[in-house]
């Protein structure tokens, strides 16, 4: 029985119900030779028991608005057992008044035997019934939404992950007009910042890339953005980069970190004359692995406006560790932006 | 008659790269001055009074649109810049000269040439200009949105944390402070909700009650109480929220 059910419509379809098995049981009773008493004395019982029996019910669980299906049993079950009491005084009242019929003791105890035996016997094979139907079909919508689930957690992490690949029109154009520059002036330099753009590019527009990378690999686009940035920017950009041996094998899902210090570079160092540090650092801890860039730059003023950045990180993070990892973004100090990234041990 | 430029880009190699450029195509222009950020280029276009501006548009400090209001009716500017795409159409629709970088030789040349033609025939510099400049500019703080508060900060030990307002569940006051409430647990931030519900983005926040305001998205859903106030359910807070009778029209469509 669906415990969430009381409606008006509901309970008057579930009435009729129940008029026409009480119906059936008279007519059960009546022709099998169960009883020796006519249909209508057997029909009059039946219905004032069965009315009963169902009008306490449906009180009692409209009242108690039970959710286990053991409450429920219990209410079916004292339901059962005063509906009969009131039933019989019913039965036997409209039987006197109407049919002038009076039974005797012994022909009620037996009467109210056999509905009793019959009604419980419809209830629990439909209790039984229902509930086993009901187990299948929640099993298939709980299999049917792991499923999807699993493929929208997936699809959502690819589009993230699209999203944080996206290249920079702005730094893509300033870096090809460095090359074109050093061609002329220093082809070395210009050598090697062509080099570091075509690592950039193709790590960034690359779907096909092996899933998760290592901690070392990631740490090496990083490097390549830097190295670019460096030679753009001079002097205004000083880096460091700390990843222990012990780290540099861990797994670790492509461009999670990188967006996070391409904001230090495009926020925090670009926008301040001077210029600053980045510092990146990853730590063992227990059975996390975290990640800290630092920057020394413009911090979080009000023109910040790295949301959708910051929001990716948050929400892959979320995606791909649940409660284990952790995305945390502080104010530096002296000046600047940390922002810290847990991931559990794999 | 000899004219002087100053180039303004905050990228050295670039300058040189433009610079080298300049002297094969228009070799009789001096250089008079290089500058790597707009406050630099407004004292180079103060001391050295040159006849022409070329202005990258991304500077640190003051950028390159900024300095233009400043020295419209200075000298002649062209504008430099890798992408920017509402600046560049604009530009070309109201024949502002500018360079895209890369720059390339044949542009390079095109746009000297009508430099010389301006100088040459003494047109003033042009004072539609600033209004141009001006157009660009709004519309690109436009752009971002208005500027709503996007990061709370919150004191924790000996650090001081950043949480991206969308993630606040509601902001509950408490006496002259805020308690800001997240996923995560509660603190308390030195801005009294008056403030907070000037500061926020009233199409993601809204204030349901004199004490109370609600981050739209972290909804559940409102009931109708007996009392005729609203109860509000959050989808990741167990506590109920009360939307008082004066805000409860803010459900009426929902």
């Amino acid at each position: 029985m669906d415990t969430h059910y009381i409606t008006p419509r509901n309970v008057l379809k579930d009435l009729v119900y129940t008029i026409i098995v009480s119906t059936l049981i008279a007519a059960l009773l009546t022709f099998t030779g169960i009883t020796t008493k006519s249909f209508i004395i057997n029909l009059v019982v039946s219905q004032s028991f069965g009315i009963s029996i169902f009008s306490i019910i449906i009180f009692l669980l409209w009242i108690f608005k039970p959710e286990k299906i053991v409450s429920v049993a219990f209410i079916v079950m004292i339901g059962i057992a005063s509906g009969t009491l009131i039933g019989l005084q019913i039965g036997s009242f409209v039987l006197q008044q109407f049919f002038s019929i009076i039974l005797k003791q012994q022909e009620i105890s037996s009467l109210r035997a056999y509905i009793l035996a019959i009604t419980f016997g419809i209830i629990l094979s439909y209790f039984f019934y229902s509930k086993s139907r009901l187990r299948v079909t929640e099993e298939e919508i709980q299999q049917e939404r792991i499923k999807r689930l699993s493929s929208e957690k997936e699809a959502l992490e690819a589009n993230l992950r699209l999203l944080q690949a996206q290249i920079e029109p702005h730094f893509l154009f300033n870096t090809l007009s460095n090359v074109l520059s050093l061609i002329d002036t220093d082809p070395t330099s210009g050598k090697s910042m062509l080099v570091d753009l075509i690592h950039y590019l193709r790590t960034s527009l690359s779907r096909t890339f092996p899933d998760p990378i290592t901690l070392d690999q990631e740490m090496d686009i990083i490097k390549a953005y830097l190295n670019i940035q460096r030679i753009r920017m001079g002097e205004r950009l000083r880096f460091k980069i700390e990843l222990p041996d012990a780290v540099r094998q861990h797994p670790f899902p492509p461009m999670l970190l990188q967006p996070l210090v391409e904001n230090a570079v495009k926020h925090g160092l670009e926008p301040k004359m001077e210029g600053g540090e980045i510092m990146i650092k990853a730590i063992e801890q227990g059975d996390l692995i975290r990640i800290e860039v630092m920057d020394t730059g413009f911090g979080f003023s009000s023109c910040y406006k790295a949301g959708v950045g910051i929001g990716n990180v948050k929400e892959r993070i979320k995606l791909l560790y649940g409660e284990k990892g952790r995305f945390i973004i502080e104010e530096n100090k002296p000046n600047g932006v940390r922002a810290i990234i847990e991931v559990p041990k794999q | 008659m000899i004219y002087k430029a100053i180039l303004a880009d905050d990228e050295k190699e670039l300058r040189t790269y433009l610079k080298t450029i300049l002297s094969e195509i228009w070799p009789e222009l001096i250089i008079c001055g290089e500058a790597k950020n707009g406050k630099e280029t407004l004292e180079l276009v103060e001391s050295k009074r040159p006849q022409i501006a070329f202005l990258d548009i991304r500077m640190p400090g003051l950028s390159g649109m900024e300095v233009a209001k400043k020295i419209a009716g200075l000298c002649r500017i062209v504008f430099v810049t890798a992408f920017d795409q509402y600046a560049v159409e604009t530009f070309e629709k109201e024949a502002v000269d500018y360079l895209l970088k890369p720059v390339s030789k044949e542009r390079l040349i095109q746009t000297v040439q009508r430099l010389k033609n301006q100088l040459n025939s003494s047109i003033e510099p042009p004072a539609r200009l600033t209004e141009v400049v001006e157009q660009v500019l709004s519309k690109l703080s436009g752009r971002g949105g208005a500027d709503f508060l996007r990061w709370i900060k919150t004191q924790n030990k000996d650090s001081i944390r950043l949480i991206p307002v969308e993630e606040a569940d509601y902001f509950k006051a408490e006496d002259k402070y805020t308690l800001v409430v997240t996923k995560e647990g509660e603190s308390l931030i030195k801005k009294s909700i008056k403030e907070l519900a000037q500061e926020l983005d009233p199409t993601q926040f809204w204030q349901i009650h004199r004490a109370t305001i609600v981050n739209v998205s972290k909804i559940d859903k409102v009931s109708r109480s007996l009392t005729g106030r609203g109860i509000l359910r959050l989808k990741d807070r167990p506590e109920l929220l009360t939307v008082s009778r004066n805000y409860l029209h803010l459900f009426k469509q929902m």
